[in-house]
């Protein structure tokens, strides 16, 4: 042990000389690791955000959507739930409330600022227990409208200064489409952007200024009755419309999708993983040519130090002392590098999270488990440790007088 | 009769340069006994520096035996022979082969780390030594700040750092003007004296070898004039 402390002495010693060389090996080892923790913490923000947001859905709630999920086109496509299909999810079995929804991007005038945004109609005199209850829903200034009156609730960055240039409080009025609407409500943080920029009003007055009024939707919100499997009734609904629609009008795609928070979790959760391993892929690949620049270098410096092993090897030191003096140092070059790798990157990863929290379009949550750390770490010390063992092991092998032979 | 410390019997050594095989060594037989100071001698190429690094178990022979202590040196391992090294040898380069990132001090140092000897006795060793040669003020320097005998006499203090039985000194002057090799050459003298170890030394300067109690002279590989009687005992003369 008292002999390891004197070899991390000299390695200490050695590393201070030479240090433009080993200041390269370590940006070399620091680009490399800092790709790694960038690209994987943030695709696993991208990953942590979109199913945090579908958690926010609640176990008990499956969303019905108009198109395929198959064809994902059909899904932003203006295809609408019927009438029809909103009576018959409704009857079917442990399906307790449907909430049809519509929605479309409007611009909204406040004071002299227009600005768009996604107005969202909801049925409020069924909605807002279930979205108080059951999505976490709750305003923290104002009230609730009332059904079929032209009151607006909104999100709560609306309301932000930052948003029309003004804060909205509670009371003042907003004009939509020509209409003039008093806001009631604001909301709390719903903990998505989207949601929280949006502005909510009663189904029927959206149906009203829209012109939309044939009882259809863009998307039903569906709470079953308590302590019933949700995928059961997911089912059930998927086979009642899939029977209508082929029976009464001869269809025979589904062109619907029926949601559960697991299924979304689980379908994200496909695609982000594809995503993610793309991401280490060309990550590993990163590293491994920063090795090959490490194990380049080391080779050159330990080629140069021959002399200096003859010399070791001369006054007593045994293969393994050499060897082992050499491989602290490439393990120091390694954490170093690892070191500065894992702060560049978490620096820049929270960089972009803080500008995702200024800029709603890019709101993300930098993922940086301490597993991911430790791990860039530890990698980096063996890459800094494989590529000094081998040419350090070829000159400890050498005999005294050859290397002293070896000139610098 | 006194062992002695280092004994060659019929030692070739050949070198394999390209597909050419060079004879350096061609049949040395020599013996060296404890407390001696010997001077090997002969021209460039006459193969005194091979000969010297078989002394100094640094390579070995193509052909013959080298009993170190009445041990054959070809049974023991890699890793024995550095500790051997470590403790019954030191080494004087014509090169000084100082470590450069290292100060003097720590130079001196060196060996004993690989003895295992803990950090304070080092140091007093490693001073103790520096102040005898004079250079007790520069015990911070780094090789690069001293002069070539400063050099030179580090490198003496750290081949006497532990206290080895055979020093052996490889055209020590070599690289140094006259002054200096004087200077180099007198503490070499006064260490084996005080030290009491045996000293080998390689040069082709005459000078040096009038500070030596025997001179060996080798020419094409071989000793061509060799004063040592068997049965003499080299110290007694």
């Amino acid at each position: 042990m008292a002999t390891l402390i004197e070899y991390f002495k000299l390695a200490f010693k050695n590393l201070k000389t030479r240090q433009l060389r080993n200041w390269l090996t370590i940006l070399g080892i620091v680009v490399g690791v800092f790709l790694v923790i960038t690209l994987i913490s943030l695709s696993g923000g991208i990953r942590d955000t979109i199913m945090k947001q579908l958690k926010s859905l609640g176990g008990d709630v499956i969303i019905v959507l108009p198109g395929s999920m198959d064809s994902p086109m059909s899904l932003v496509g203006g295809e609408q739930l019927s009438k029809e299909d909103l009576n018959i999810i409704k009857k079917v079995k442990s399906v307790d409330v449907v909430l049809p929804m519509l929605y479309s991007s409007k611009i909204m005038r406040y004071k002299n600022e227009q600005k768009i945004v996604f107005l969202t109609g909801i049925p409020w005199n069924e909605g807002i227990e279930i979205l108080t209850s059951f999505q976490g829903w709750s305003l923290s200034q104002g009230k609730w409208p009332g059904s079929g009156k032209r009151e607006l609730v909104i999100g709560n960055l609306v309301a932000k200064e930052d948003f029309f240039g003004k804060e909205i409080k509670p009371g003042e009025e907003a004009t939509i489409n020509g209409k003039t609407f008093k806001i009631v409500g604001i909301l709390d943080s719903l903990g998505s952007k989207t949601d929280d920029t949006a502005v909510y009003l009663d189904l029927t007055i959206f149906q009203q200024i829209t012109g939309d009024r044939d009882g259809g939707a863009q998307a039903a919100m569906v709470k079953i009755e308590e302590g019933v499997n949700v995928d059961k009734v997911a089912k059930d609904i998927e086979e009642a419309l899939d029977e209508v629609r082929k029976r009464r009008r001869g269809e025979d795609v589904s062109s619907f999708s029926v949601l559960t928070s697991d299924k979304m979790g689980n379908i994200v959760g496909g695609i982000m993983g594809i995503i993610q391993a793309s991401v280490i892929a060309f990550a590993t690949i990163a590293i491994f040519v920063g090795g090959l620049g490490i194990m380049n270098s080391m080779f050159t410096a330990v080629r140069e130090r021959t002399r200096e092993i003859g010399l070791l090897k001369a006054v007593g030191a045994k293969n393994n002392a050499v060897i082992s003096i050499f491989l602290i140092e490439a393990g120091i070059i390694g954490f170093i590098g690892g070191m500065g790798g894992i702060v560049l990157g978490l620096i820049v990863a929270k960089t972009i999270e803080l500008y995702g929290q200024i800029y709603p379009m890019f709101y993300l949550e930098a993922y940086m488990p301490v597993g991911l750390i430790i791990f860039s770490l530890l990698f980096s010390i063996l890459i800094g440790c494989l590529s000094g063992y081998f040419p350090a092991r070829r000159a400890a092998k050498l005999k005294p007088t050859e290397a002293l032979r070896s000139h610098e | 009769m006194e062992e002695a410390i280092i004994r060659l019997q019929n030692i070739h050594k050949v070198y394999q340069l390209g597909k050419v095989n060079v004879p350096a060594l061609r049949g040395i037989d020599l013996e060296i006994f404890p407390g001696s100071f010997v001077t090997i001698m002969g021209a460039s190429g006459s193969g005194k520096s091979t000969l010297l690094n078989m002394i100094g178990c640094l390579d070995s022979p193509s052909q013959g035996k080298i009993f170190l202590d009445n041990e054959d040196t070809a049974l023991f391992s890699e890793s024995k022979l550095a500790e051997i090294r470590g403790k019954k040898i030191g080494f004087i380069f014509q090169q000084f082969n100082l470590l450069q990132n290292l100060s003097a001090l720590e130079n001196v140092m060196i060996p004993m780390i690989f003895q295992g000897i803990n950090e304070d006795k080092r140091k007093e060793r490693a001073e103790h030594l520096l102040s005898q040669i004079g250079l007790k003020d520069r015990i911070t320097h780094l090789p690069s700040e001293l002069s070539g005998g400063e050099r030179q006499r580090v490198a003496i203090a750290r081949a006497f750092a532990n206290q080895p039985e055979l020093v052996i000194a490889d055209e020590p002057t070599g690289n140094l003007d006259s002054s200096s090799g004087k200077n180099v050459m007198e503490i070499l003298t006064k260490f084996h004296k005080q030290e009491k170890g045996t000293l080998v030394v390689v040069t082709h300067d005459p000078m040096i070898a009038k500070y030596s109690e025997k001179v060996f002279n080798i020419k094409d590989g071989r000793i061509v004039y060799n004063d040592v009687q068997k049965g003499e005992i080299l110290w007694q003369h």
